[in-house]
């Protein structure tokens, strides 16, 4: 069990480079988002996709140290939040110092249960890690999503002068309303 | 975690001697970050499945690193003044085409605000036309009301209801006229014939005119036109009401049938 645990410093970094994991179970926005990640040329990305956590043994000592570990979450499905609460079990606590974050899709979607959203939010909140909206659809939507995500890849490699990763998050991460478990009346 | 690695693969134009300084400089930095690496790998790792815990941690995390930032020294990147030279450069460069890509954002912006006063100013022409041209109708409205005064006005309405009055008169001479000629009183009719006179002698002597009838039943009318109706009495000569009622000039009561009233003409 201990082994299958994804560190944060278990390796070296590489030069000028940044390495993301991108989670999603239904495997549907993460291929489009890292062919737009890889287009990046200041810094070297690498990016890695899995469908769920703990990542497979036989990789282990090819996987690169992984900077950013991204959860997909798309909203109309009741799975792919109940894996991403399954993954996160598999990483050690230090990624949740600013090197993990919550990316959803489909929120605009009107079949979505508001409770749903909440809890997605309340799970982010508790955490401590940014929750991050996303357009899928459209490819300025998908560039949006890639962008926002490199600007904290390049924090969490380490790449940005005079700032860290959990300094971000303390900016960035999520918070939830105090009145979440009031009704509302809309 | 707060290593910064300096900047990059060394320029083509530095020289030698500086390329080879900067590159002892990066071996002494990974040295650093292998021994940091180390440390940490050996370092017990801290399990902790409770959120509260992990909050805790967080804040330990936070609070460290806060102090680190405090108490760490701004110091240069290298000694060397060709390779500060040569970072700055890159620094500048970099910086530029931020700047330009920032200038052309604004020039963009620019273009889109000027756009749009263009056409907030050609609504704005149009507004004032239309105020000009709604002050003129005021204006021309004024105009009108002060040359009307009271006394005009009054005068107006006095010509007006004059000229109603002689109609309404002209009405009734010639309704008068009408039923002097074609409808006359039921005496001077049975005494041109004589076959009737008996007869008509037996009736009652004090009938009157279907003017007057129709007297009655308008004054009723307008008197009060809450009750318009009117009995029937020995007055009335039948033949004259059964003509009203026949020709829709008078109506009966729905429950009295001595009772008729004029039919409502407006």
């Amino acid at each position: 069990m201990k082994m299958s645990l994804l560190k944060p410093f278990s390796k070296l970094p590489g030069l000028n480079t940044a390495n993301i994991l991108l989670v999603e179970s239904e495997e549907q926005f993460q291929q489009n988002l890292a062919d737009t990640l890889v287009e990046e040329t200041a810094v070297t990305v690498n990016v890695r996709l899995a469908k769920s956590l703990p990542l497979p043994m036989e990789n282990e000592e090819s996987r690169p140290r992984i900077d950013l570990v991204v959860f997909i979450i798309n909203l109309t499905s009741e799975l792919s939040f109940r894996s991403a609460e399954a993954s996160l079990k598999y990483l050690d606590p230090g990624y949740f110092l600013g090197k993990v974050c919550f990316m959803v899709t489909n929120a605009r979607n009107a079949s979505v249960p508001t409770e749903r959203l909440d809890a997605v939010r309340k799970l982010a909140a508790s955490l401590h890690c940014p929750l991050l909206f996303a357009e899928d659809q459209t490819p300025d939507g998908v560039t949006n999503a890639a962008e926002r995500l490199l600007t904290i890849l390049k924090v969490a490699a380490g790449l940005v002068p005079m700032a860290t990763a959990l300094y971000l998050s303390n900016l960035t991460r999520c918070t939830l309303p105090p009145d979440i478990d009031q009704p509302s009346f809309d | 975690m707060a290593e910064v690695k300096p900047g990059g693969q060394p320029a083509a134009e530095l020289s030698e001697a500086a390329q080879s300084e900067l590159l002892d400089l990066c071996e002494d930095q990974f040295a650093q970050l292998e021994k940091l690496q180390n440390e940490i790998i050996l370092c017990e790792p801290d399990l902790c499945e409770n959120p509260q815990e992990q909050s805790v941690n967080r804040l330990m995390a936070t609070d460290a690193e806060l102090k680190q930032w405090l108490t760490v020294e701004p110091k240069l990147l290298a000694a060397n003044s060709e390779v500060l030279l040569q970072a700055g450069k890159e620094e500048m460069l970099k910086l530029c085409s931020e700047l330009e890509m920032v200038l052309s954002c604004y020039e963009a912006k620019r273009d889109k605000l000027r756009e749009t006063k263009e056409l907030e100013q050609k609504w704005l022409e149009e507004k004032k036309q239309v105020l000009i041209a709604a002050t003129d109708h005021a204006e021309r409205l004024q105009m009108e009301k002060e040359k009307l005064s009271e006394h005009s006005v009054l005068q107006d309405t006095k010509a007006k209801i004059r000229k109603m009055k002689v109609y309404q008169e002209n009405l009734m001479e010639s309704l008068g006229d009408v039923l002097e000629k074609h409808v006359p009183l039921p005496q001077n009719e049975s005494s041109t014939n004589r076959k009737k006179k008996n007869i008509e002698l037996g009736l009652n002597e004090d009938l009157i005119s279907l003017n007057e009838i129709l007297e009655v039943l308008m004054n009723k009318v307008l008197n009060t036109p809450h009750d318009p109706y009117v009995m029937i009495d020995d007055t009335f000569w039948p033949p004259y009401i059964e003509m009203l009622l026949r020709y829709g000039i008078a109506v009966r009561h729905q429950e009295n049938n001595f009772k008729i009233r004029l039919e409502t003409f407006f």
